[in-house]
């Protein structure tokens, strides 16, 4: 059965071989990925709520588990509006290009040793430029609402993250530097050897600027300026309802896993079990062995650590955030790759 | 040359952050606000002239309805203003109750103006913090007259019912296990007293959990500190009262300046604030309820060493209690003529003024002798506090509109009357 | 000595942890909602809520159209018409009450002198049309003999403040 399968497959053209198993490795990401998201969602409501002293949704199935498939069905199903005076064109696409490249940059990530869609060389520069490639379509759809909110809301996105785009490149200059790749499998690889073999430790305030500047990406509190629910009411999807709006959520929850996941990676040795190096625990097979469900773990956590701070923090003011970035984590991260540059040179502790 | 014109934008009625139905209009100069122009009115209801068509008694319950926050402190000023124009004063204990429940309300005000002010900057945990304890007062609220917010309690003379020796309690439920259930009626074994002494007790610790989570926080300082500067001249010359003015150094307080009811036998003390802005608004009203906490455990200490009535035995202006009007034909008269056409009251002028948690609530009362007022009219804290929006905002952010307009802690209820 | 402290505090972020700190202890504190429909908050027997009529427990009706609560409500929300009934006693032929006009301060039931219009602690009614809201006499009374149990209960529980 198996080896006629086999041997069929064989019979197939190289030129459909290949693209479906890309196709189906696509599949393999993405469609997990999304699930992930819609309970992301759910996440976030039960932690928030936990930390706010309620309980969150817990209606929808058990324990409020079907509330994300409840809200997709919802959303589904409502009327898109299209404001009068909108550039049409430009607000249906909007959406779309804000959630491509959150999806798109997953390609580059090593779920566990080379098991990654793409092992391109260039894995940070490809993932810089999709990060920033997501703020077209905020951009694009504050222009095309045809609403004064809307286009403030547009435009604080806009500066802050070219701001936050520069603080985050820096941060990852010290992290290729002290990996000596711009491979993502091999920035890992780089740090094998036990929790303090990871960068977090030498890069510490480079990995405190390029998770605030993630969450400054993401549109996060204490930096959701470009929503600014109290200000300008939803900023750039003001004027988005149905699907339009379920896109720009899928987006924002999207990029807040791929910032997950790239701290887990840069920062928290990626796949990489933490009890390298200790005695017993080392030898048991899934907490010394590497792999997945150390990457899922850590991603998990960061996640947490996301919607931990959306629950306890204000919201930075639109000069204070431009302030925070410019003159605050850019000066930082030159200053500590000056010190990395030395801690390279000199081969500083087990790290370089 | 272009001619840039400025960036006009409607601010309100429907926005989250207008507290209910403010609209502003802003002119702005990219982020910068050139010009806010407040437009009210749109929570219009004609309390004042409503009020000339009832007899004294029947307009309380819109006064809870005008600062609808801050419920019984408004109808404190309108019950004064008729019993200083009737010549009454209520018996002892009652004004202890009413000082306590002035300050239950002022700690509700308070607390729904941090959990506002918090959303407003973007800390949504205070929020719902800050509504945990506001339960427990609206269970007060509810218990003494039996609405949880509007609560029609006070009365000219008095107040309407005694506390009660009871508190209702949690029932079972299928979420609740036993220990759970005795956990959360643990306060409730005893009357209202000990349900509030309880609260008393605990609440110190709450308010340590909302200063914890804002007063050091750097987000929280950058954003309040500096934002609304008013200097204390220009706080006076503009009517401010309350927190507004006290935020800006002037040591102003009805309760002090001129004791009503029973607030200069009280131990208590008048925060205020040093420069004048957001920030120092802030830090008076959280130690205005750590003060308010104070003057509900002395008047709770009070009203337990002293029971007594709380209602004057003057019944051309206070009902009889029910088991006289069943049984007495005189006292049934009394109940019919009051019941029907009220009390007239001499004809002259009164203005009487609590210390509102807003700031001074004032009642202007003119009577010709009937048994409705003449003229009533109310003079609203949050009105002149609101008409210095735009002198407070300009040259602000758009985000600072926001901290300046849940700084004001504007109700519209109160405002547009 | 205390500025350097502050300024190492500032530098490691220390308010914004200790912030954290709470937020994060609280995830794990008993939480306070109460579930509605299968759990509910307690109510003081002074509820004024949903309005009634009460009769006397030989299945007299109470009211004897004094008007007391009509000439009462600040919202002028109660509407009552009598007429002598046939064994000579003055009973009403329309009571209705404005549900919408209510304001709920509770004159109507403190002047009542036979403690026939009452405002119970149910909370939980609705109206689907537009005259609905206008209660009749009937209602009224079916409102009462359904919740008698209870009102008597919290009635008893009151009087002695009243």
């Amino acid at each position: 059965m198996w080896e006629m399968l086999n041997s069929g497959w064989a019979a197939v053209p190289e030129i459909v071989r290949t693209p479906s198993v890309i196709l189906l490795q696509i599949m393999a990401i993405v469609l997990p990925l999304l699930g992930v998201v819609a309970y992301l969602t759910y996440a976030e409501r039960r932690v928030i709520g936990f930390a706010q002293l309620r309980v969150g949704p817990n209606r929808v199935g058990w324990a409020g588990l079907l509330q994300p498939i409840a809200d997709a069905l919802k959303l589904m199903f409502k009327e898109i509006v299209l404001p009068a005076n909108a550039s049409r064109f430009l607000f249906v696409t909007a959406p779309v290009l804000s959630f491509m490249p959150a999806l798109l940059a997953w390609a580059v990530i090593p779920f566990a040793d080379g098991a990654l869609l793409a092992d391109i060389d260039a894995g940070i520069l490809y993932v810089l430029a999709l990060t920033s490639f997501g703020v077209y379509g905020v951009i694009l759809a504050g222009w095309a609402s045809n609403s004064k909110y809307a286009f403030l809301g547009a435009m604080r996105a806009a500066a802050q993250v070219v701001a936050y785009e520069l603080a985050m490149g820096f941060a990852l200059v010290g992290v290729l530097m002290a990996a000596g790749s711009l491979n993502l499998n091999d920035i890992v690889r780089a740090q094998a050897g036990g929790f303090f073999h990871w960068y977090w430790l030498p890069l510490l305030p480079l990995f405190v600027v390029y998770f605030v500047s993630g969450l400054a990406e993401t549109f996060r509190l204490p930096f959701d300026m470009a929503e600014g629910e109290s200000e300008i009411v939803a900023g750039f999807h003001v004027e988005y309802a149905g699907m339009g709006f379920a896109m720009f959520f899928l987006a924002e929850y999207a990029n807040m896993a791929l910032i997950s996941a790239l701290t887990a990676t840069f920062f928290f040795g990626g796949w990489l079990s933490p009890l390298h190096g200790v005695p017993v625990l080392e030898s048991v097979p899934l907490l010394g062995g590497d792999g997945f469900h150390w990457f899922a773990l850590k991603t998990a956590f960061f996640l947490f650590c996301f919607l931990w701070i959306r629950a306890t923090f204000p919201r930075y003011r639109y000069d204070q955030i431009m302030r925070l970035g410019w003159k605050v984590f850019i000066p930082l991260t030159i200053v500590w790759l000056v010190v990395v540059t030395l801690f390279v040179t000199t081969g500083f502790g087990p790290w370089f | 040359m272009p001619e840039i014109q400025n960036y006009t934008m409607n601010f309100g009625p429907q926005h989250p952050a207008a507290h209910g139905v403010l609209r502003l209009v802003l002119e702005l100069d990219g982020e910068v606000i050139q010009r806010a122009d407040p437009h009210v009115g749109l929570l219009h209801r004609a309390t004042e002239k409503l009020a000339e068509n009832k007899p004294f008694n029947q307009s309380i319950g819109y006064m809870d309805r005008l600062d609808y926050v801050s419920m019984m402190c408004n109808e404190h000023g309108y019950v004064l203003a008729i019993e200083k124009l009737l010549g009454i004063e209520p018996p002892l204990r009652a004004q202890y109750i009413r000082v306590m429940f002035d300050e239950i309300t002022r700690i509700l005000n308070h607390l729904m103006w941090l959990g506002a002010h918090g959303l407003d900057i973007g800390a949504m945990t205070v929020f719902l913090y800050c509504f945990r304890e506001r339960e427990a007062l609206m269970d007060c609220y509810e218990a003494v007259s039996g609405a949880r917010m509007h609560a029609t309690y006070y009365r000219p003379g008095g107040v309407a019912r005694e506390l009660p020796d009871y508190m209702p309690q949690y029932q079972p439920s299928p979420y609740r296990s036993k220990r759970e259930l005795e956990r959360m009626n643990a306060a409730r074994q005893g009357g209202l007293l000990d349900f509030i002494e309880a609260f008393t007790d605990s609440f110190p610790s709450r308010v340590d959990e909302y200063e914890t989570l804002l007063t050091d926080n750097r987000i929280w300082k950058q954003r309040l500190v500096g934002i609304g500067v008013v200097e204390p001249e220009r706080a006076i010359e503009l009517g401010f009262t309350g927190p507004m003015l006290r935020g800006s150094g002037v040591e102003w307080d009805l309760r002090k300046m001129q004791p009503y009811e029973v607030y200069d036998r009280l131990d208590f003390d008048i925060p205020v604030g040093v420069t004048g802005d957001c920030y120092d608004r802030y830090l008076v009203r959280v130690e205005e309820m750590r003060q308010s906490n104070r003057i509900i455990r002395q008047c709770v200490d009070w009203l337990r060493a002293n029971p007594g009535p709380v209602m004057l035995d003057n019944h051309k202006v206070t009902p009889p209690r029910r088991e006289e009007m069943k049984g007495d034909m005189e006292s049934l008269i009394h109940h019919f003529k009051l019941f029907t056409e009220g009390y007239s009251v001499p004809a002259g002028e009164v203005y009487a003024a609590v210390e509102a948690p807003k700031g001074e609530f004032g009642v202007y009362l003119i009577s010709d002798g009937a048994n409705k007022p003449y003229r009533l009219k109310v003079r609203p804290p949050g009105f002149p506090h609101l008409a210095a929006m735009d002198e407070m905002v300009r040259g602000h952010m758009l985000a600072d509109v926001v901290a300046v307009i849940s700084t004001l802690d504007v109700v519209f209820g109160e405002i547009d009357r | 000595m205390n500025r350097i402290g502050n300024f190492i505090r500032s530098l490691f972020l220390w308010e914004l942890l200790v912030g954290m700190s709470l937020t994060g202890r609280n995830l794990f504190a008993p939480k306070i909602t109460v579930r509605y429909p299968e759990e509910r908050t307690p109510q003081s027997p002074r509820f004024r809520g949903l309005h009634a009529l009460r009769r006397y427990a030989n299945g007299e009706e109470r009211c004897i159209a004094c008007k007391l609560c009509e000439a009462v409500c600040p919202a002028l929300a109660i509407t009552i018409e009598s007429e002598q009934r046939e064994d000579g006693t003055r009973r009403t032929t329309r009571y209705e009450i404005d549900m919408f006009k209510c304001i709920y301060c509770g004159f109507c039931e403190d002047s009542c002198p036979v403690d026939s219009i009452v405002e119970t602690r149910i909370f939980e009614y609705h109206f689907e049309n537009r005259p609905e809201q206008i209660l009749g006499k009937q209602q009224l009374l079916a409102i009462g003999d359904k919740y008698e149990a209870m009102i008597a209960q919290d009635k008893a529980l009151d009087a002695p403040y009243r």
